[in-house]
């Protein structure tokens, strides 16, 4: 069943972490193996901060009185049992119940506690001096203070509105403090958005908060505001120091201007007197209201050098950077954004309800006014801030809506800028309504002064200064960077503009503006920024092109959930990063800046009116007149900004050390007034600055092109020689192969020869065996014909002897016969017959042995020759 | 970059060749592109680029603050890949000041207005306006008007879009990143504009 809902379309919806924030669901994985370590610190932090709170409470309690004491056990008891009970809690103890606790429905009882509070805190107030409140009055006006007379009036307005409303607050409270519980339900409702973020709330208690909430709404309009806990006094005590600094500027700028004004505080005052009425604790006033204590100079000062104080800041420092526990941050942020001093009474409300009067305007303001503008781009931007989160409901987004109305009502040189959304979100996630207004008044006016302004000079300030740290301390990643193409503020400017929401897991967000809020600057900015490049600057060195190494450190940054590993190594590997520093820094590129700022307005207005800057510069140099009237207008139709401002301010400084050493030339004599000197150079100044700086860039551009350059050609040389010397061994290698079949043909060759010489040797013997066995017949014919050759000598021999004896026989019948007959005539004949047989007979004989003799040597000679012809003709 | 004539010999002949400024590819075959989107806040220049990245539409998209960085390669039917590194820029007028860091160097610039918006139209022409005298002076220009399937509520006609980029010799698409009409069309187009390196 329930695979089938999760296949449901509508619960595609992404996975939400702890906070109610959307995770990614490539993050899933990671996230829930961190959220255990998350709780587990979680749990840490808690107990070192509840010891922390316990001790530094008591070390302040340098009035410590039994009052107080009793106090503290009676808030023990009824913080447990009386849910709605208003009564003057105070003290860490609270805190210490609420952990063991661990619910939304405690966690009311403490809201109804901050209201309850606020009487203590007036009783303190009865005892202030007005001057201290006057300061604080002037304080308030001083946002729209000097130049425009469209500001100071705006200043008088609410000066005179809140002198107003404090008498209707005055009232309003005495009937309040009567009825003794009503103040607690108040901020108690209105604390339902930061409930909400904490779902595990019971459903019993916030229907019950729900109904309250709207009965107080029908009540009074925009109540909702809400004090942080008493218990963490001690920790806006230590915070009063930079809170301190920044009201003194201010107090400084409206100095003489606003005296007539009727301080604000003093509605705070009455109220004061009013509840006053209900209950007196003389003793806790000094506690519990340390906001107050700080605008005493000399009890501050007093405190400031006790080294009890610092080792106390000391030991917050440690805590702040080891994490805020998750249900106190929102009052602690507070504490260190100084909420509570800069709160002026109603100051919010009325700014609403000038929304609301001029509700029938809107439409006019829509069309022209820059607070159309802003209203409108609120209004696209509500429904994309944290979309889906399940406080951002219809109530929580009135609420922003409300929030940022507000703000760019009361701070017309920022009016509304995208990424404050995101940041009125989250304060709203975290505290009261009118709270998380005071906190984004203190962290857009001070901690990101001109940073959201409409030229958005100190964001591109910061750019610069963080890219020459950068620089410096990882060298061999910037070079890297460089040779990619990749500019860093392409990646570090929207961490630094979104102050690292959505760039970052929100358990690192948080934990990086915990740093933050506590320092008081913007030097946990840089130190994150770089700890993020050491963490990632190994992997970002091994991307091959731009696109590559972009999308590996956003994503790397947006999987940085090991949030104690990026608050440890920011604030300990980048100590050396500090304000003082980041100032020169500054100081040093605002120029640049300042240059291109003032281009580009001009470049808008030419656009608006599409008039060249060079026909100005011309015909102001003619009739000077017509520009600075010009000049006078821009001012006034509020194109200038806080800003602007003081880049001005800074110009003309310059400009008047120009025109010292200057010691007025002709030129600039036969102009009419030094104001119109003053314009004059001042436009020229900036074009040759911008000039300067197009040089300077033109050249740097040059010299990374030439590198690149250089680098490639290097490169193509060497693949070209490796694609050579690849060549060369691909030969190579054909050769040997080459050389291999050779040689196993020249070893088969090899072979046969050898096989046709041992067939040659066995031809050979067998030749000679032949040989010696014809040698032997041979010599054995020989012994033949020498037999035979006796055997026909002795056969001539007896021939011979036959012939002989045949003559003899003859001779004798011859003589016989002459005797007889006549000699001679008849016995020739015969002899003449007879020799013939006997010599043929011995030519044969004679012939066939000659013939045999020679023929033995020439029969072995032929034989050789052949073999050695067979074997030859074998061999080739 | 345009800065040969100053640079020195050796390396001029380079410049030639390749344009490794301007986001241009490295070869032929496998281009990488630059490409940045420009418009008023609001016009859902972040719904088309996630359109066109993940081939989804979040209608409670986040506001951009500053630019968001994302990538998608694309491969053309000539069988050449086309990577693009697309810098999604916050569209509220002051961070126009943010805006030349990243259309510095792009290869290809989108302006994207909502046709049910004739300011946004309007403001898409000052884009227009600044991008010809501050950006690369070979970037492909591309004019898209969004939210098409919010005809109904239509305040710039169709004809308007397709005359004045023909004027600025601009590509021009009516797009919605709701129904992811003409999205990928749009992106396939410039691809095919993109100035191609020379072979050799
Ligand atoms: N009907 C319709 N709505 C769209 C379309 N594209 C965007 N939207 C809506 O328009 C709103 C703004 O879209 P975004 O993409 O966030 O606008 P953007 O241009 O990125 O705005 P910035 O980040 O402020 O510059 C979103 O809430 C979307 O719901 C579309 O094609 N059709
Ligand atoms: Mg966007």
């Amino acid at each position: 069943m329930a695979g089938f809902c999760f296949s449901l379309p509508h619960n595609v919806e992404p996975m939400r972490d702890s906070y109610g924030f959307a995770l990614r669901p490539q993050h899933a994985q990671s996230y829930r193996q961190y959220a255990s370590i998350y709780k587990e610190e979680e749990g840490e932090r808690a107990d070192k901060w509840r010891r922390f709170l316990e001790q530094t409470v008591k070390s302040s309690q340098s009035c410590s009185s039994e009052g107080k004491l009793e106090e503290i056990s009676k808030a023990k008891d009824s913080d447990i049992k009386e849910e709605t009970s208003s009564g003057s809690l105070s003290e860490g103890n609270d805190f210490s119940i609420r952990k063991s606790c661990e619910g939304t429905e405690i966690e009311e009882e403490t809201s109804a506690e901050r209201v309850s509070e606020g009487r203590d805190l007036s009783l303190e107030k009865s005892c202030e001096g007005t001057k201290v409140e006057g300061e604080t009055g002037a304080e308030l006006v001083s946002e729209g203070n000097d130049l425009s007379g469209r500001k100071s009036f705006k200043g008088t307005e609410i000066g005179e509105q809140t002198n107003l409303e404090r008498q209707r607050e005055a009232d309003a409270e005495t009937k309040e403090g009567k009825e003794g519980t009503v103040p607690a339900r108040v901020s108690e409702g209105n604390d339902s958005i930061g409930k909400k973020s904490v779902s595990d709330g019971s459903t019993a208690s916030s229907s019950e908060k729900e109904v309250h909430y709207l009965e107080e709404r029908k009540a009074r309009k925009v109540q909702t505001w809400g004090e942080i806990r008493p218990s963490l006094a001690a920790v806006e005590k230590l915070m009063r120091n930079h809170v301190k600094k920044a009201k003194k500027i201010e107090v400084e700028q409206t100095n003489g201007k606003y005296d007539n004004l009727p301080s604000i505080e003093e509605s705070e005052h009455l109220e004061v007197v009013s509840e006053d009425i209900v209950g007196e604790k003389v003793c806790t006033k000094e506690m519990l209201d340390n906001s107050i204590n700080d605008a005493r100079e000399g009890n501050a000062l007093e405190d400031n050098d006790s080294p009890e104080f610092h080792s106390h800041l000391k030991e917050l420092e440690t805590l702040v950077q080891g994490g805020v526990p998750k249900d106190l941050r929102g009052e602690v942020w507070q504490a260190f954004v100084g909420v509570k001093t800069r709160r002026v009474e109603s100051y919010y409300e009325d700014l609403l309800a000038q929304e609301s009067d001029s509700g029938e305007r809107k439409e006019q303001d829509d069309s022209s006014g820059a607070l159309g503008k802003w209203r409108k781009q609120i209004e696209k931007d509500i429904s994309r801030t944290f979309p889906g989160h399940p406080a951002l409901d219809e109530n929580g987004r009135n609420s922003l809506r409300r929030l940022l109305i507000a703000y760019a009502r009361h701070n017309p040189s920022v009016g509304y800028c995208q990424a404050m959304n995101f940041f009125a979100g989250l304060l709203l996630l975290l505290m009261p309504e009118e709270n998380a207004f005071w906190a984004l008044v203190g962290i857009i006016d001070d901690y990101f002064e001109g940073y959201y302004t409409e030229q958005m000079v100190e964001s591109q300030v910061d750019q610069l200064v963080f890219e020459e740290l950068l620089r410096e301390r990882f060298p061999k990643l910037v070079n890297h960077l460089d040779y990619l193409g990749v500019q860093v503020a392409w990646i570090t400017g929207p961490w630094f503009l979104s102050i690292f929401v959505n760039m970052i897991p929100w358990e690192s967000v948080l934990r990086v503006w915990d740093v933050l809020l506590f320092e008081g600057n913007r030097v946990m900015l840089f130190r994150t920024a770089l700890a993020l490049m050491d963490l990632y600057g190994p992997a970002l060195v091994t991307t091959k092109d731009a696109g590559d190494a972009t999308t590996l450190l956003q994503s790397l940054a947006g999987s940085t959930f090991d949030s104690s590993q990026l608050v440890f190594t920011a604030c300990v590997s980048f100590l050396a990063v500090s304000e003082a520093r980041l100032e020169e820094l500054r100081e040093k590129h605002r120029p640049s800046v300042l240059v291109v700022v003032e281009e580009r307005s001009k470049k808008g207005r030419i656009w608006k009116d599409s008039k060249g800057l060079a026909s100005k510069l011309h015909s102001f140099k003619h009739d000077p007149g017509s520009l600075v009237e010009e000049m006078k207008t821009n001012e006034g139709d509020g194109m200038e900004n806080a800003g602007d401002k003081s880049q001005l301010k800074s110009h003309s400084s310059n400009l008047d050390e120009l025109l010292h050493s200057l010691n007025v030339d002709s030129e600039v004599d036969s102009l009419p007034d030094l104001q119109e000197q003053v314009v004059w150079l001042k436009v020229e100044l900036c074009r040759m600055l911008e000039e300067k700086r197009s040089t300077i860039i033109r050249a740097e551009e040059l010299e990374t092109a030439l590198m690149e350059m250089v680098k490639q050609d290097n490169r193509r040389e060497l693949s070209a020689r490796v694609e050579q010397l690849e060549r060369e061994v691909a030969e190579l290698q054909e050769a040997l192969a080459d050389k291999k079949l050779q040689e196993t043909a020249m070893l088969q060759v090899l072979i046969r020869v050898e096989q046709e010489q041992k067939v040659t040797e066995d031809a050979r013997r067998r030749a000679e065996q032949d040989l010696a066995a014809q040698k032997y017949v041979v010599h054995m014919l020989q012994e033949k014909y020498d037999k035979a050759m006796a055997s026909i000598n002795e056969m001539e021999k007896r021939v011979l002897m036959a012939e002989s004896m045949l003559e003899a026989t003859l001779q004798y019948e011859s003589g016989q016969s002459k005797a007889l007959s006549p000699r001679g005539d008849r016995i020739p004949s015969p002899r003449v017959e007879i020799p013939p047989p006997k010599s043929r007979l011995l030519n044969f004989g004679l012939g066939w042995r000659e013939r045999n003799k020679g023929k033995p040597n020439n029969e072995e000679e032929r034989r050789e020759s052949q073999c050695n012809e067979r074997s030859e003709s074998r061999t080739l | 970059m345009g800065c040969s004539a100053s640079l020195p010999e050796r390396s001029s002949n380079q410049l030639g060749r390749g344009n490794s400024e301007n986001g241009g590819g490295q070869d032929a075959k496998n281009l990488r592109v630059k490409l940045v989107l420009l418009g008023d806040s609001g016009v859902g220049k972040s719904c088309i680029v996630l359109r066109f990245v993940r081939g989804q539409f979040d209608p409670t998209s986040k506001v951009t603050v500053g630019a968001s960085f994302l990538s998608q390669t694309i491969a053309l039917q000539d069988s050449t890949t086309v990577k693009f590194e697309i810098w999604d820029t916050a569209g509220q007028e002051r961070y126009a000041s943010l805006a030349p860091l990243y259309y510095r160097g792009a290869a290809v610039a989108v302006v994207v207005y909502d046709i049910t918006s004739l300011e946004s139209f309007n403001k898409a022409q000052y884009w227009v306006k600044e991008l010809q005298k501050h950006g690369s002076s070979d970037i492909v220009l591309a004019l898209v008007g969004n939210k098409a399937d919010l005809h109904e509520q239509r305040e710039v006609p169709i004809q308007d879009g397709i005359e004045y980029a023909e004027k600025n010799g601009m590509f021009f698409i009516e797009t919605s990143a709701k129904t992811a009409d003409n999205i990928n069309e749009l992106f396939e187009e410039i691809a095919k504009r993109l100035p191609r390196p020379s072979t050799n």
